[in-house]
C-alpha cells in the first residue's frame, strides 16, 4: 500500500517538474531572451540582430516567434494578463495601450528613458503618441508611414505621366487603370482599397481617405481627455461615398479580386496605400515589378498616418536588464539602417542617416519626405481606441457591400451617423466622451 | 482474513482488506485528475457565473457589482442579438444536415463489405484533422479568384462567386465546411448503432413482407432513437460553440465580413480578450450555457415523450408485457 502511494506521489512530482521545466530562462549559465512580433517579415531582422548581439554576448540565446498581426494581438490579450508573454514584444501603441493602462506593462529604466528622450532622437510626434501620464513605456522601433504605391508600367500604358496629387485625381486615375474581362468582371483594380476582413484594419485604411477630406476617427472634446466621433460630418460621408462609388458605381475595385500587397505584386492592382515594408516584400516576391511611391494625395487637407511600433520589455521578463540592453542594441544606428535596407520598415529614430539607402532604393523617398503642410496623424493612445476602430470597421465592411448606398446620400448619412453614435457610446462607457 | 467494516447501515456488505486497499489506491490515483478537472473546468464555470454580475476586466475581475446590468445590456446590444441569430441559424442547419447525411452514409455502409472500412476511414478523416488547417484549406477552396470551388463551377459556366465575401453566401460556406467536418463522427456513431441491431429483427420484418424503406423507418430508426438523441445533443452543443472556423475564415483582407458570420463564442472572445470586457463576456457565456441547457432538456423531453407514447401504443396492442 505504502509502495503504491509512493509511486503515485512520485508520478505527481514528475508531472509537476515537467510542467514547470519550461519556465526557466537561465540554464547552465545561458540566458534566453524570448521575442514576439506581429510582423512575420521582421523575423529576418531579429535573427540578424540576435546573431550580432551574440558576438559580444555568447551566453545569450534567443527564441524568436512571429505571427500575423491580428493573431499576435489576440495572443497578447491572453498572455500579458497571465504573465506568460515573451520577454520582449514588438507592438504598436494602439494595441498595447489597454495593457499599459491596466498596469500590466513595466516602466522603462532610467537609462532607457534618457535614451528615448534625448533631444533630436525621436520626433515630437513619436514621443507624444507614445506617452501615458508623462511616461514612455516602449522604445520607438519602427514606424508605419503610409504612402501611395503605383505601378509605373500601368500608368505609362494608361497615358498617365505621374502619380495623382489629389483624391479626386486618384479616383479618376483608378477608373482609367481598372481592367475588365470580356464578361465585364474586374480583373485589375484601379486602386486596391481595404473593403473586407477582420479587425480594425478596414477602418484604418478608410482613415487614409477620411483624413485628407477633413475628418478623423475621434476628435478631442472641450474638456481634456475627452473625445467624440470625428467623422459624423461631410468628410465622413464623402469618404464613405468614395468607397461605395469605387466598388458599386464605377467598379474600379471589387470584393471578388485579390487585395492589398498581394494584388499589387501580382499585377492585379495599379495603386494602393501601404507602409514601406511593401518595398522589402516586393523585392523578395516580385523583383521585376516596376513601381514607385508617392505622397498620399490631398483634398481639403494633406496628411499621412504614422503608427509607431515600440519595443517593450514585459513583466514576464526574467532578466529585464538584459532585455532592455538588447532593445537598445536593436535600435542602434547600424541596426536601424539594416532594418530599412533589408526588411523595408522605416526606422523610428529621427537621427539615423538613411541617405545612402534611399539613393539605392528611391521608393523609400516618399516615406521620408516631409513637405510643408503634409501632416502626420496617428492612433490616439487611449484604451478603447482599438475597440472603437474595430466596431467602426465592422460597420464599414457591411456598408461597402451595400450597393443601395450608390447615389443615396440619406443612406450614407445614416450609416455614418449610426457608426458615430456607437463610437460615442464606447467613449461614454469609458468616461471619455466630450463634445 | 481480517475484515474491515466500512458500513454505515446494516444492509451494506463488508469490504475485505484487499478490496478496501484497492479502493483507497483507486481513489488516490484518480484524485489528481479530479482536482485538475475541478480546477480547470468546474471552478472557472462558477467564476464565470460570478463575474457575469460584475463590471470586470481581466486585470480586475470584481471591479464593481452591477447585478443584472450586463444581462440587460446584452439584449440591447445589436451585435449580441445578431450573434445569437447567426449561431442559431448555424446550429440548426449544421445539426440537421450533419445528422441527415450521417444517417444516410451509415445506412449505406452498414452492411459490411471489403470497401466499407475504406469509406469509413475516408469519411472519418476530416474529424481527426485539426480545425485550423481545415479552415485555412477551405478558405483557399472558397477563394473567389483562385479557389477550387469556383474553378469546378466554371466548367458548367457558373460565374465566380465570392463565397466568403458576401453575407448571404458566407454563412452557407461555413455551414458546408462544418457539416463536412463533423458528418464522419456522426456517421460512425450511427453505424455502431445500426450494426448493433440484431439481424433477426430485420429478417423477421422481411419475412413479414416489409420493404427496405419500411425496415429503415419502422425497425432501424426507432431502435436508433437513443443514439439519435446522443448525436442531436452533441451536435447542437458543438454547433452552438462554433468559433475556430469563423475566426479563421474572417481573418485577413479576403476574409468573410465579420458580422455576417458573427457567432456567440466569437463575440465572447472579442469582448473578453480584445476589449477586456470580461464581465460582459461572462454574461454572454451564461446566456449561451442556458440556451444549450434548455435545448438539451428539450431534446431529452421530446425523445422521452416519444418513448412513452411508443410504450403506451405497444401496451394498448398488447405487444409489451
Amino acid at each position: 500500500m505504502a509502495r503504491k502511494l509512493c509511486l503515485v506521489m512520485f508520478a505527481l512530482l514528475l508531472v509537476a517538474s515537467m510542467a514547470f521545466a519550461g519556465g526557466a530562462a537561465e540554464t547552465g549559465g545561458k540566458e534566453t531572451l524570448s521575442i514576439w512580433c506581429g510582423y512575420p517579415e521582421m523575423e529576418a531582422f531579429y535573427k540578424y540582430a540576435a546573431a550580432e548581439y551574440q558576438k559580444t554576448h555568447p551566453n545569450v540565446e534567443f527564441n524568436i516567434v512571429t505571427h500575423p498581426l491580428r493573431e499576435f494581438e489576440q495572443k497578447l490579450s491572453a498572455t500579458i494578463p497571465s504573465n506568460t508573454v515573451a520577454d520582449i514584444i514588438d507592438v504598436s501603441v494602439y494595441a498595447n495601450q489597454k495593457f499599459i493602462e491596466a498596469g500590466f506593462m513595466p516602466k522603462m529604466p532610467a537609462n532607457v528613458d534618457q535614451f528615448v528622450k534625448a533631444p533630436g532622437r525621436y520626433s515630437d510626434f513619436a514621443l507624444k503618441n507614445n506617452m501615458y501620464k508623462g511616461d514612455v513605456y516602449g522604445v520607438p522601433f519602427f514606424q508605419g508611414r503610409t504612402s501611395l504605391f503605383y505601378n509605373t508600367e500601368m500608368f505609362a500604358e494608361a497615358g498617365l505621366s505621374g502619380p495623382p496629387k489629389t483624391m479626386s485625381e486618384m479616383y479618376e486615375y483608378a477608373k482609367k487603370l481598372a481592367k475588365y474581362d470580356a464578361a465585364g468582371n474586374l480583373t485589375r483594380a484601379g486602386h486596391s482599397l481595404r473593403i473586407s476582413g477582420q479587425g480594425s484594419g478596414v477602418a484604418e485604411k478608410w482613415w487614409f481617405v477620411l483624413y485628407p477630406m477633413g475628418g478623423t476617427i475621434i476628435s478631442e472634446g472641450k474638456a481634456p481627455g475627452t473625445y467624440h466621433a470625428g467623422y459624423n460630418n461631410d468628410a465622413g460621408r464623402n469618404a464613405l461615398k468614395f468607397y461605395v462609388d469605387a466598388v458599386h458605381k464605377d467598379n474600379w475595385d471589387d470584393h471578388k479580386i485579390k487585395h492589398d500587397a498581394e494584388a499589387f505584386q501580382l499585377g492585379q492592382a495599379a495603386m494602393f496605400f501601404r507602409e514601406s515594408w511593401v518595398i522589402g516584400d516586393t523585392a523578395a516576391k516580385a523583383p521585376n515589378l516596376k513601381y514607385d511611391t508617392a505622397l498620399v494625395p490631398s483634398d481639403a487637407r494633406w496628411g499621412r498616418i504614422t503608427n509607431i511600433q515600440n519595443l517593450y520589455v514585459t513583466k514576464a521578463a526574467k532578466n529585464p536588464d538584459l532585455a532592455w540592453d538588447f532593445v537598445l542594441f536593436m535600435v542602434n544606428d547600424a541596426n536601424q539602417q539594416w532594418m530599412l535596407d533589408n526588411v523595408g520598415w522605416l526606422p523610428a529614430r529621427a537621427d539615423v542617416k538613411l541617405d545612402e539607402i534611399i539613393a539605392r532604393k528611391p521608393q523609400f523617398k516618399a516615406f521620408i519626405a516631409s513637405e510643408p503642410g503634409y501632416e502626420e496623424f496617428g492612433y490616439i493612445p487611449i484604451g478603447p481606441f482599438d475597440e472603437l476602430m474595430t466596431r467602426l470597421a465592422e460597420r464599414l465592411v457591411t456598408a461597402f457591400l451595400d450597393s443601395s448606398l450608390v447615389d443615396n446620400p440619406a443612406g450614407i448619412a445614416k450609416v455614418i451617423s449610426d457608426a458615430a453614435a456607437e463610437t460615442n457610446q464606447i467613449l461614454q462607457r469609458y468616461n471619455m466622451f466630450g463634445e | 482474513m481480517k475484515r474491515i467494516s466500512t458500513e454505515s447501515s446494516p444492509g451494506r456488505k463488508k469490504l475485505s482488506e484487499t478490496e478496501f486497499k484497492k479502493r483507497v489506491f483507486a481513489y488516490t490515483a484518480i484524485l489528481p485528475v479530479i482536482l485538475i478537472f475541478g480546477f480547470v473546468r468546474i471552478v472557472p464555470i462558477f467564476q464565470n457565473f460570478l463575474y457575469s454580475f460584475f463590471q470586470s476586466t481581466i486585470g480586475n475581475p470584481l471591479q464593481q457589482f452591477i447585478g443584472f446590468t450586463n444581462f440587460k445590456d446584452l439584449f440591447a446590444d445589436d451585435l449580441f442579438v445578431l450573434s445569437l441569430r447567426n449561431t442559431t441559424y448555424f446550429a440548426v442547419f449544421v445539426t440537421l444536415f450533419s445528422v441527415a447525411f450521417a444517417v444516410l452514409l451509415a445506412a449505406l455502409l452498414s452492411t459490411r463489405s471489403k470497401a466499407s472500412a475504406l469509406y469509413e476511414t475516408i469519411y472519418f478523416l476530416p474529424v481527426i484533422t485539426p480545425m485550423v488547417p481545415v479552415a485555412v484549406v477551405w478558405k483557399w477552396i472558397y477563394d473567389p479568384t483562385y479557389g477550387l470551388l469556383n474553378y469546378v463551377l466554371s466548367w458548367v459556366g457558373i460565374e465566380p462567386i465570392g463565397w466568403l465575401v458576401f453575407p448571404n453566401t458566407a454563412m452557407v460556406a461555413i455551414i458546408i465546411m462544418s457539416v463536412w467536418k463533423i458528418v464522419g463522427y456522426n456517421m460512425i456513431i450511427f453505424l455502431v448503432g445500426m450494426r448493433d441491431i440484431p439481424e433477426s429483427y430485420i429478417e423477421a420484418a422481411r419475412i413479414d413482407g416489409a420493404s427496405t424503406m419500411q425496415v429503415f423507418w419502422r425497425i432501424i430508426m426507432p431502435l436508433l432513437r437513443p443514439i439519435m438523441l446522443f448525436v442531436l445533443v452533441i451536435s447542437t452543443i458543438n454547433s452552438y460553440n462554433v468559433f475556430t472556423q469563423v475566426f479563421i475564415m474572417t481573418s485577413g483582407p479576403q476574409g468573410a465580413p465579420g458580422n455576417a458570420v458573427r457567432t456567440i463564442v466569437f463575440d465572447i472572445y472579442e469582448n473578453a480578450f480584445r476589449y477586456f470586457r470580461t464581465g460582459y463576456a461572462a454574461a454572454e457565456a451564461v446566456v449561451l450555457f442556458l440556451i444549450i441547457l434548455a435545448l438539451t432538456l428539450l431534446q431529452f423531453g421530446i425523445s422521452g415523450n416519444k418513448e412513452r407514447r411508443e410504450k403506451r401504443r405497444l401496451l394498448r396492442k398488447g405487444g409489451l408485457v
